[in-house]
C-alpha cells in the first residue's frame, strides 16, 4: 500500500514536471522555429491528407448545402433526406449519420466513402453557390444599409455596412484571391468608419457605391450561363431565405419587433433574394408552370412581411407564417433544381 | 445531463469527517484512476442545501446554473480521453424584468451558455452549430491551435468540431468572436469553461456565478446586469449555503462596455486563486478588481448565519441588477 503511494506521488511528481515543462517551451521555442506549433497538430496533417488525397469528392455533412446533400439522397432515393441530414447536425463523425438514425447503416455503407466533417474545399457548382450566397448576403445587408442611409439614419446603417466584413468577408477571402477579385475589404472598412464618424460627409456616397460595385463586381466573376441558371440561383435564393427565416426570429419578442437589426438584415435579404427571382422568373414559369406560381405567390406574401426598412409597429406575419412560406418556397425550388440537374446529368 | 457529478444533496457528513477525509485524499490524488474514487468520496462530504428551482420555460436559469457543470460524453479514442460537448446557438426572448423582454442568442437554450467542465490533459471535442441566424463562432481560452481558435465564421445552418487539449488547468471562458464582439457576447454567446487541475481541489460546494451585462437599445451602454443571466434574481431568491461548509466560487466578468467591475462579498474575506490556474490562493480580501473576461476562484465560509450579500462595488451597477445574497442555514447536527 505503502508502495503504491510512493509510486502515485512519482506519478504525480512527473505529470507536474512536464506539464510546466510543457507550458514553458512556447515561449522558449517560438522565436527559433515559429512553424513547429502549427504543423504539430494532428488536425493539420489530417486535414490536409483529407483533401489531399481525396480520390473521391467529399461532402461535409456539417455544413453542406441542401444541393450538394441532394447527391445522397438521389442515390439512396430516401425523400427528404437532405433536410433530414441538415436538421440533425452536428455530427462528431461520417458514423453518426447512422448513430442518430438519419440513415440505416446498409445506406451508410453505400455513401460512407464521400461522407465526411472535415473541412472539405468545394468543387464545383457547389462551390459557386457557397460564393453566390455569401455575395448575395452582403448585398443584402448594403441594401438595407442603402435605405437608411436614404432615410438619413447613419446610425441605424452603419451595423449593415459592419456586416459583410464582420461575417462574411473572412470566409470568402480565399474564393475572392483564387478568382482573381480585386480585394475589397479596405473599401468595406473605409465606408464603416466614414458612416461612423462623418455621416455627413459626401464621400459617403461615392464610397458606398463603390462597395456595391465591389460586391457585384465579386458576384459578375461567376460564369453568365450560371447566374442566369434557375437551378443555380433558386439554390442561392433559399439559402438567403434561410437566413432571413432565422434573422426574423430572431427579431421578434413578445409579439413585438424588438431587435431592429434583426428586422433589418432579414429585409435586406428577402430584397436581395426578390430582385434574384425577377432575373429567372419567366424561365422558371415556362419550364416549371405550378412551382412558378407557388414560388412567386409565396415571395410576394413573404415580402410584405418587411413593409419598410423602420420596423413596423405590429409584426406583419409571425415568424412561424414566415417560416412556412419559405418552406413553401424551398419545396418548389427543389422541384425545378431537380430538373435542371438531371437535364444537366443527360 | 450526461455524466453529472453534482454534488449529492441528501448526504450529509460531519465536518471531521469531511477533514479526515480530505486529507486521506490528498495523499493519493495525482493519477487519474483515482480521480473518479475522490469525486465520488466529495460527493458524500460536502454539504449543499436542497434547491426549490421554480420551473420555468425561460432561457435564463440562474439557480439551475449554480451548481451545474456540463461534463459531456466521455468516449475513449486510441487510448485516450475524449470529452464530446455540443452546443447550438439559438435565438429566444427573456424576460429581463416585468415591462422588458429582450431577444438573445442562447447556447443549449441557455444564457449564460452551460458551464463546460474537463481535466488537464484531457482530448475536448466541441461540436458547435448555429441556428442563430447571423455568422457566430466559438473562441475558447486556452492553449490550442491555430485552426481550432474560433475566430472563423461559422455561417447560419451549419456546424464545425472545435477539437483540442484541456490545458493549462483552470478557470476559462467561452464565447463568440464575430465582430462587433461587444454585441455578439453581450447577446448572450458566452459560457464557463473549467478545466480541473491533476489533483483536484479538497471537496468544497461549487457554485458558478456569472456576472454580465445587457445592453437592450443597442447603444453600447448597458441598461441592465445580472449574476447568472437575470437582473436582481438572487436578490429576490437567495442563494443557500450551509454555514461552515467550504464554498468554492467560479466568477467570471463578462459585462461588455465597462472597463472593469469588482466583485464583492459582504461580512467575509474570501481566497483568491487567481484564473483559478493555482492551488495555493494568492491574496484574501473581500474586493476584488475584474477586467472583462477576467475569472477566478474565490473560497469562504461563513461562521454566521443570515443573509449575506454580494456584488460589484460599482453600485450603480449593482443597483442595476448585479446583486445578490447568499443565505447561511445553519449545520443540523442530526445528520452525523
Amino acid at each position: 500500500m505503502k508502495k503504491f503511494k510512493y509510486f502515485c506521488l512519482t506519478i504525480a511528481t512527473a505529470a507536474i514536471v512536464s506539464l510546466s515543462a510543457c507550458n514553458n517551451t512556447p515561449t522558449a521555442e517560438k522565436p527559433s522555429a515559429p512553424d513547429t506549433n502549427s504543423t504539430s497538430t494532428a488536425q493539420v496533417t489530417e486535414t490536409t491528407t483529407h483533401s489531399g488525397h481525396g480520390s473521391k469528392e467529399k461532402i461535409n455533412i456539417n455544413t453542406a448545402i441542401l444541393s450538394e446533400l441532394d447527391k445522397f439522397e438521389a442515390k439512396l432515393g430516401v425523400p427528404a433526406l437532405s433536410n433530414k441530414i441538415q436538421a440533425s447536425r452536428p455530427y462528431a463523425n461520417p458514423e453518426d449519420l447512422v448513430n442518430k438514425k438519419v440513415i440505416t447503416q446498409e445506406q451508410f455503407d453505400q455513401i460512407k466513402d464521400q461522407v465526411t466533417v472535415q473541412e472539405v474545399i468545394l468543387t464545383g457548382e457547389a462551390k459557386d453557390v457557397d460564393y453566390m450566397t455569401k455575395l448575395g448576403l452582403m448585398k443584402g445587408h448594403l441594401l438595407v444599409a442603402q435605405e437608411l442611409l436614404d432615410k438619413n439614419l447613419p446610425k441605424q446603417a452603419e451595423p449593415h455596412i459592419g456586416h459583410p466584413v464582420e461575417e462574411i468577408y473572412v470566409d470568402v477571402e480565399e474564393q475572392l484571391n483564387e478568382r482573381k477579385v480585386k480585394e475589397f475589404k479596405t473599401t468595406l472598412v473605409g465606408l464603416q468608419d466614414l458612416v461612423k464618424s462623418n455621416p455627413k460627409n459626401a464621400k459617403v456616397k461615392t464610397d458606398f457605391t463603390a462597395s456595391v460595385q465591389s460586391v457585384d463586381g465579386a458576384i459578375a466573376v461567376l460564369p453568365e450561363a450560371q447566374r442566369t441558371k434557375p437551378g443555380f440561383v433558386l439554390q442561392v435564393i433559399n439559402e438567403l431565405l434561410d437566413s432571413a427565416n432565422s434573422e426574423y426570429g430572431a427579431a421578434i419578442a413578445d409579439g413585438k419587433i424588438a431587435a431592429a437589426i434583426e428586422y433589418q438584415d432579414s429585409r435586406g435579404f428577402v430584397l436581395y433574394a426578390n430582385d434574384l427571382y425577377k432575373g429567372i422568373s419567366s424561365q422558371v414559369a415556362q419550364d416549371s408552370p405550378d412551382a412558378h406560381k407557388a414560388i412567386e405567390t409565396s415571395l410576394s406574401e413573404l415580402t410584405k412581411v418587411w413593409p419598410s426598412a423602420i420596423p413596423p409597429a405590429k409584426p406583419v406575419k409571425t415568424p412561424v407564417e414566415v417560416t412556412q412560406l419559405i418552406k413553401t418556397i424551398e419545396q418548389n425550388s427543389q422541384k425545378v433544381i431537380d430538373k435542371s440537374s438531371t437535364q444537366a446529368q443527360r | 445531463m450526461p455524466n453529472n457529478f453534482v454534488l449529492g444533496k441528501e448526504q450529509l457528513f460531519s465536518r471531521r469527517q469531511l477533514l479526515k477525509l480530505g486529507i486521506w485524499g490528498a495523499g493519493f490524488a495525482g493519477t487519474a484512476a483515482l480521480w473518479h474514487t475522490l469525486n465520488a468520496h466529495s460527493k458524500s462530504i460536502v454539504k449543499v442545501p436542497p434547491l426549490e428551482i421554480a420551473a420555468t420555460n425561460q432561457a435564463v436559469k440562474p439557480m439551475q446554473m449554480l451548481r451545474n457543470f456540463d461534463y459531456g460524453v466521455v468516449k475513449q479514442e486510441n487510448g485516450r480521453t475524449v470529452r464530446e460537448f455540443q452546443l447550438t446557438a439559438g435565438t429566444s426572448v427573456i424576460q429581463l424584468n416585468s415591462a422588458v423582454s429582450y431577444n438573445v442568442w442562447d447556447l443549449n437554450g441557455r444564457i449564460p451558455g452551460p458551464t463546460l467542465r474537463a481535466k488537464q490533459g484531457e482530448r475536448v471535442r466541441i461540436l458547435f452549430l448555429n441556428n442563430a441566424g447571423h455568422s457566430h463562432s466559438l473562441h475558447f481560452h486556452g492553449v490550442h491551435p491555430a485552426e481550432m481558435d474560433g475566430i472563423r465564421p461559422v455561417s447560419n445552418g451549419s456546424a464545425t468540431i472545435y477539437e483540442f487539449d484541456a490545458e493549462p488547468y483552470g478557470v476559462h471562458l467561452y464565447h463568440c468572436h464575430i465582430e462587433p464582439v461587444t454585441r455578439h457576447i453581450a447577446k448572450g454567446l458566452y459560457g464557463m469553461f473549467i478545466i480541473d487541475p491533476p489533483t483536484p481541489r479538497p471537496p468544497a460546494d461549487e457554485i458558478v456565478l456569472v456576472m454580465a451585462g445587457y445592453d437592450v437599445n443597442d447603444d453600447s451602454h448597458n441598461e441592465y446586469y445580472a449574476f447568472n443571466g437575470l437582473p436582481h434574481y438572487f436578490m429576490d431568491n437567495p442563494i443557500p449555503i450551509y454555514q461552515n461548509q467550504l464554498v468554492r466560487l467560479y466568477v467570471l466578468n463578462i459585462i461588455e462596455y465597462d472597463t472593469a467591475v469588482t466583485f464583492h462579498l459582504h461580512a467575509n474575506f474570501f481566497d483568491v486563486y487567481r484564473s483559478g490556474m493555482t492551488m495555493t490562493p494568492t491574496e484574501k480580501t473581500d474586493v476584488i478588481t475584474m477586467g472583462i473576461a477576467e475569472r477566478h476562484i474565490l473560497e469562504f465560509a461563513f461562521r454566521y448565519p443570515g443573509k449575506y450579500m454580494f456584488h460589484p462595488h460599482q453600485d450603480a451597477i449593482a443597483e442595476n441588477g448585479c446583486m445578490g445574497q447568499f443565505e447561511v442555514i445553519t449545520d443540523k447536527p442530526s445528520q452525523t
